[in-house]
């Protein structure tokens, strides 16, 4: 019965990682990856490891994944861009590597064959919440409070990579006409380029850079 | 007769494997990014499966901390991957060659 439990969600977890690499549209990719937390959770059942498998629908399929989507559909890429030539030379690379990997693992395999360690059949709290909870307060609090602060530092660090950064102050004012910018600092993409545009007014450059301005409204009236 | 140790440490060694040629031969950023999470769960799958056949609860709070890293590494990841949008109109790696934002 294990044993039949064990092919389906194997088969399940082989077949959505495969049809994820080979998607070429980012929303069938991400869905095919749930497909694989579901089929590896149902294997932490089998497992005897039900707290883990709570934790892998609820973070990976939920959380995460949940991310992933909303990202994929908030910078609504157009997925029919033509493929490179000159990286045609990736895929027989991958697949040398790949066949190199499975090497290695079926000569560990077939050198660790000879022994038959079975699943324990008596029954033990490993895996339930009360022996995970035990030793993360007890044994491994300081790795437990390390994660804590690892949270704190990937909250902030989010927060400050996505937040629009303003090059101009929004009470900046410059002489009309007087207002001369360098090309790559409006183009991020043209380095070193110093082809001077000129703008203006100060909205002029705040939209050329790509800031949101608004006048002090004391000043027009 | 259930199944072996070995047997799901083969599992996890294929699944590692697929999301390493993922990462090689996809060149969008998210595309890449999912094929990580995919080789993080399977050393998932070695570290639960090696904890219930030695009847060890270490390696299911190891499970736990890697959990907790690879949500903080989706936060950042995705937050940079705006960025790269941001700056560059484009999610294709090639585009994103040099280290300035």
């Amino acid at each position: 019965m294990t044993t039949l439990l064990f092919i389906i969600f194997a088969g399940l977890a082989i077949g959505c990682a495969i049809a994820m690499v080979s998607q070429s549209n980012p929303l069938y990719s991400a869905i095919s990856l749930i497909g694989v937390f579901i089929g590896l959770a149902s294997l932490y059942v089998t497992l005897a490891a039900p707290f883990i498998a709570a934790v892998q629908v609820i973070v990976y399929a939920g959380a995460i994944m949940v991310l992933v989507i909303f990202v994929i559909m908030l910078l609504n890429v157009e997925h029919s861009e033509p493929r490179r030539k000159r990286l045609k030379f990736l895929v027989p690379v991958a697949l040398g590597m790949a066949a190199i990997l499975i090497a290695e693992t079926a000569f560990i395999l077939y050198s660790v064959q000879t022994s038959e360690k079975r699943l324990p059949g008596n029954i033990s709290d490993v895996g339930l919440t009360h022996s995970i909870g035990e030793g993360l307060f007890t044994r491994y609090l300081l790795p437990f409070e390390i994660t804590s602060v690892l949270l704190l530092m990937a909250i902030v660090g989010a927060m400050s990579l996505a937040r629009r950064t303003t090059v101009l102050s929004a009470t900046a004012r410059v002489v009309p006409g007087a207002q001369v910018l360098a090309m790559d600092i409006i183009n991020p993409r043209a380095i070193g380029d110093r082809t001077a545009i000129e703008t203006e007014t100060t909205g002029q450059a705040a939209h050329l850079l790509g800031v949101d301005f608004q006048p002090d409204r004391d000043q027009e009236e | 007769m259930g199944p072996q140790l070995s047997w799901y440490l083969a599992l996890s060694a294929i699944l590692f494997t697929i999301g390493a040629v993922g990462v090689i031969i996809k060149r969008n950023v998210i595309a890449m990014f999912m094929c990580i999470e995919l080789m993080l769960n399977a050393v998932n799958l070695t570290f639960v499966a090696f904890s219930s056949f030695f009847q060890d609860v270490t390696g299911q709070l190891f499970v736990f901390i890697v959990m907790t890293v690879a949500a903080a590494e989706a936060a950042v990841g995705l937050g940079i991957i705006i960025t790269i949008f941001r700056n560059r109109e484009s999610l294709d790696v090639d585009d994103a060659s040099i280290l300035k934002l």
